[in-house]
């Protein structure tokens, strides 16, 4: 049974009782602060406030998506991070990790909706189905479109985990058969944070709880409802081949002599220049490698639309939309003009010399 | 920022770049089809002995019109060098760019060894300078004052758009990257839609005149 | 012409359009209006007036143009030209361009503006607009022969004259001759010796020859006045008289206008292939001269040489001129810049024959004056009697204290008779 929130233990207790230590936290409070570009007092701050805080509760809703988002939270490399967050957060709800299914899980939503009422955070993966109202992606017989607007109406905020959840991903491709859309679609009386990523990266997940535990409000965000402490800077722009990049420098396919030398690989279809994620800062597997670095080129999954961009292995600056049509039509109404014109100045020409000719006309 | 539902980049390499190039070739061909479909004088003057064959000598007029002859007398020479300068300048960006020469690629499957982006950077310094150096000449010169029209003064800004856009595009600034990179290929799209309307369309039709000309004095002997 | 005619601006239209061709239009559509045109016209020079840069003349042909061209003339895109455009360009057209080519070789575009102001002027007559002298010059052609009173019986006259004064025998109206010679007006009329200079040169080399009195004026005032109909007529008789005689070869005599236009244009103004061939006279001098036929004593006299401009730039015989100079003049000295490049003389193309023009005419002289100083010479030799003439005017309107000779006059001068 999920709890009440105000009678839970705070924080700290649950930790020590772990035999986690108070230094361990202020360790964790100053990674991810650090993370977040904080100022150092803050990492202090966050961890007092982490350690008297009552753990957040959360309900975690899956709609169409594939789990990876939660198999990147919780099987990261660093079993600190996954530790970290699960005591961070009293995860009241969530299909993928709790025993209960169908109607019992059902009504597990509802009790732990009804217990935190207006405080919960509503932690939404996969995008949500809205086609023929949405019978495409059920659960109990409820459709997720029904699911996420019930639950969101409850909910203090809404973080979209994953590309899917934040702008459609994968089931929104084209042609989008179930008429996936992000969740920022169907809810919007309150903040929705989009954490992209196809998957997102777990520090991002993290560090945006914990900011919001830590001051009670969300943190700053781009465009995108992003985080810009993570999706601030570009690939591109933090990546370490950069340098090959501005040299000119590219591998031209990926078992070539650049390839084996570490060169961009802009011009094997790499994304990195408009896509925002801290891959290149943070990397993935505690910190061990990252796309690029692993000699692939960045897809840009945490963009909109990064299924449907013409093509991973295309680079960016190739054309995106097939044209030849376009174009031989344009030729053929540029040739047809242009014979119409030949025409009429040839008859203009004859007119004039006829009329040029004509006695009287001419002085 | 988006358009039509898509975002300004998306905009930017698909509908409106596509457009541009379906604009520029139907212009194109307009352009040219209705110039070389009038009527042609046939000159039956009867030629020098030994001048050279007609291709030979529009080659060579194409060639002699890179400059002014040599012994020619005084001529202000800065437009000479100026105009070589951004000329060069462009045609270097235009094919040295490696994410240029994909673009390129992309649409005729032809690649060929590019420049560092350094090297681009400081032609695309040096073309931006000579463009507004050639602007300030023609606002201020009597001669060019008195010649220049509307056309000219849009031609120049089509021409001076993408190289500015495309400078801050690679140097990220102003704006996001991809908010530059769509700026960047709309100002290109300016460019090829403007092209076959305005005085840019000399990059054509510059080989039909030298070439006639070129044959012209062949015939007649001239050697310059 | 005297009393002031209304512009006619369709018939001018007209006159523009009937010129619609490929070649033409593609200079129209060319240029880029970069102005270096400026810097290579010898008006320009002379006056500094912006007005004066060659791509300007071609304003109102190319707005007319334009102005037919769709879709600019459905969008109302291009305006006519105006009675306005063409009053204001016709002192361009006719007084401040001799055609002479000069600025088509700093084109980047290369662009035959000369050819095209030639074209354009036909528009501007047929509008009722040209300077009144030189339309009553291509009129005098047409009525009386030549542009200066010389009606065949003149030129029975001053041949009879000449070849008295000057013991030389000038065949005229010979049946049968291998060559026929014409004249230009401007040397029979002011520089007579001219002619007798001509015979004495083709008599020392035994060339069969003659005059005629049918088809002897070489100029060609129709062209230059943008009169399509006397251009005609004047070539057509020449054509006559040579076929009558049967010549081979026409030789043009001193002027470049008159070479440019039988040489060059005569053949499509009437529209076949010329049955002869067509020679300048330092063309044919050099001709003789190759073929040992020349026997010339040296000429001493420090000089330099003027290329007309419708004989080097445009008629590409700026080496035969060199060829007959070397080993004769031994005191020659190129000005610069020369051959091709040299400035024009400002009077080609007709606009010697407008008085109002003098005053730019003598201003353009004094480009020609810098040339010869710098040469250290003070005799300046042309081939040409037009260009002789604009700087005997501008000579004494200028005060100049330099020599004019003419290239025929002094070989004539220096022949070794057997």
């Amino acid at each position: 049974m999920p709890d009440t929130g105000q009678d839970r233990p705070t924080l700290g207790d649950s930790l020590a009782a772990r035999g986690i230590s108070r230094r361990s936290l202020l360790k964790y409070a100053g990674y991810l602060a650090g993370l977040m570009a904080l100022p150092p007092m803050a990492s202090r701050a966050m961890a007092e406030a982490l350690a008297g805080a009552g753990r957040q509760s959360v309900i975690w809703l899956s709609f169409q998506e594939c789990t990876g988002c939660v198999e990147s939270l919780t099987r990261s490399f660093s079993p600190t991070i996954e530790d970290m967050i699960f005591n961070l957060i009293s995860l009241d709800y969530s299909e993928t990790l709790m025993a209960a299914s169908g109607t019992a899980a059902e009504e597990a939503r509802l009790a732990a909706m009804e217990a935190n009422k207006g405080k919960f955070i509503l932690v939404v993966d996969g995008s949500v189905s809205t086609r023929d109202d949405g019978i495409y992606s059920t659960n109990a017989g409820k459709t997720n479109l029904a699911v996420l607007k019930e639950t969101a109406a409850e909910a203090a905020a809404v973080i979209s985990v994953g590309t899917c959840a934040a702008f459609g991903g994968i089931p929104a491709a084209r042609p989008n058969p179930t008429g996936a859309v992000p969740v920022s679609e169907i809810v919007t009386d309150k903040p929705v944070v989009n954490i992209s990523g196809c998957p997102p990266i777990p520090d991002a997940i993290a560090g945006t709880i914990a900011y919001f535990i830590t001051f009670g409000k969300l943190p700053e965000l781009d465009h995108l409802n992003r985080p810009r402490a993570f999706f601030g800077d570009s690939i591109h722009d933090r990546c370490y081949r950069r340098p090959y990049y501005d040299k000119g420098l590219f591998a031209k396919s990926f078992d070539d002599e650049g390839a084996r030398n570490g060169w961009c690989l802009y011009e094997v279809g790499c994304k990195g220049p408009v896509t925002y994620n801290a891959c290149a800062t943070l990397k993935w597997n505690g910190g061990v490698s990252f796309p690029i670095q692993s000699g692939h080129g960045c897809l840009g999954c945490s963009e909109p639309g990064f299924w449907d961009q013409g093509g991973f292995y295309k680079p960016l600056s190739a054309s995106v939309m097939g044209n030849n049509a376009v174009l031989g039509g344009a030729a053929a109404a540029g040739l047809v003009a242009g014979a119409a014109s030949v025409a009429m100045a040839r008859r203009r020409r004859a007119a004039a010399m006829a009329a040029a000719s004509k006695p009287g006309e001419t002085k | 920022m988006t358009v039509m539902g898509m975002s300004l980049l998306d905009f930017a390499r698909g509908p409106a770049i596509n457009t541009a190039m379906a604009v520029f070739v139907l212009g194109v061909l307009w352009r040219l089809v209705s110039l070389l479909g009038l009527p042609r004088s046939v000159d039956r003057s009867r030629p020098k002995a030994g001048v050279p064959s007609a291709p030979m000598a529009a080659l060579a007029g194409i060639w002699r019109h890179m400059g002014t002859p040599r012994g020619f007398g005084p001529m202000s020479m800065f437009q000479v060098f100026n105009g070589w300068i951004f000329h060069v300048g462009l045609a270097v960006i235009v094919f040295g760019f490696a994410q240029h020469m994909l673009f390129l690629k992309g649409l005729f499957g032809l690649s060929w060894p590019v420049l560092p982006t350094s090297v681009i950077t400081l032609a695309a310094y040096v073309t931006l300078a000579s463009l507004v150096a050639a602007l300030v000449r023609r606002m201020t010169h009597p001669v060019l004052r008195l010649l220049s029209t509307g056309n000219d003064y849009v031609s120049w800004l089509v021409t001076v758009l993408p190289v500015v856009t495309g400078l801050l595009a690679v140097s990220h600034l102003g704006a996001r990257y991809e908010t530059l990179l769509a700026l960047h290929i709309l100002s290109i799209a300016l460019l090829l839609v403007w092209f076959p309307f305005g005085k840019l369309m000399h990059a054509f039709l510059v080989f039909i005149t030298r070439a006639e000309t070129g044959m012209t004095y062949a015939r007649r002997g001239v050697k310059t | 012409m005297n009393a002031p005619a209304p512009i006619d601006v369709k018939a001018a239209t007209r006159a523009f359009l009937a010129q619609t061709e490929e070649h033409m239009n593609a200079y129209l559509e060319a240029c880029v209006h970069c102005g270096q045109c400026s810097e290579a016209c010898h008006f320009h020079k002379a006056s500094g007036d912006p007005r004066h840069t060659p791509a300007y003349k071609l304003f109102p042909i190319a707005k007319a143009q334009r102005a037919q061209k769709w879709p600019l003339k459905w969008l109302g895109l291009a305006p006519a030209i105006t009675e306005k455009d063409l009053a204001e360009w016709e002192e361009l057209i006719f007084d401040t361009c001799t055609m002479c080519g000069r600025c088509t070789e700093v084109c980047p575009m290369a662009i035959d503006i000369a050819s095209i102001v030639g074209q354009a002027r036909k528009a501007f007559v047929a509008a009722g607009l040209g300077p009144a002298d030189l339309l009553q010059a291509a009129e005098n052609s047409r009525d009386h022969g030549s542009p200066l009173g010389l009606t065949p019986e003149k030129l029975v006259d001053r041949v009879e004259w000449l070849a008295d004064d000057d013991e030389v025998d000038m065949p005229l109206d010979k049946e049968r001759a291998e060559v026929l010679l014409t004249v230009s007006s401007i040397e029979a009329m002011k520089y007579p010796q001219s002619l007798s200079a001509m015979a004495k040169i083709l008599n020392h080399a035994g060339v069969d020859w003659t005059f005629s009195t049918t088809g002897y004026e070489a100029t060609n005032f129709g062209y230059l006045s943008g009169k399509a109909d006397i251009a005609k007529v004047m070539i057509q008789r020449i054509l006559d008289a040579a076929e009558k005689t049967g010549a081979k070869t026409v030789v043009i005599p001193e002027c470049g206008h008159a070479y440019g236009v039988l040489r060059w244009g005569a053949a499509n103004i009437i529209g076949r292939p010329l049955p002869f061939e067509v020679l300048h006279i330092t063309e044919y001098m050099a001709k003789l001269k190759r073929a040992g036929k020349l026997k010339l004593k040296p000429y001493d006299t420090p000089m330099t040489y003027h290329d007309p401009c419708q004989i080097s730039r445009r008629g590409g015989a700026t080496e035969d001129a060199r060829y007959l100079l070397d080993g004769f003049a031994t005191h020659f000295t190129e000005m610069a810049p020369t051959g091709a490049h040299n400035w024009c003389c400002g009077g080609g193309g007709g606009v010697q024959a407008m008085s109002r023009a003098a005053p730019l005419r003598h201003k353009v002289f004094q480009i020609k004056i810098d040339q010869v100083a710098a040469t250290g010479t003070d005799t300046l030799v042309s081939a040409c009697a037009n260009c002789r003439l604009t700087f005997d005017e501008s000579k004494t309107a200028l005060h100049w204290e330099g020599k004019l000779e003419s290239i025929v006059e002094i070989i004539a001068d220096h022949l070794v008779e057997d």
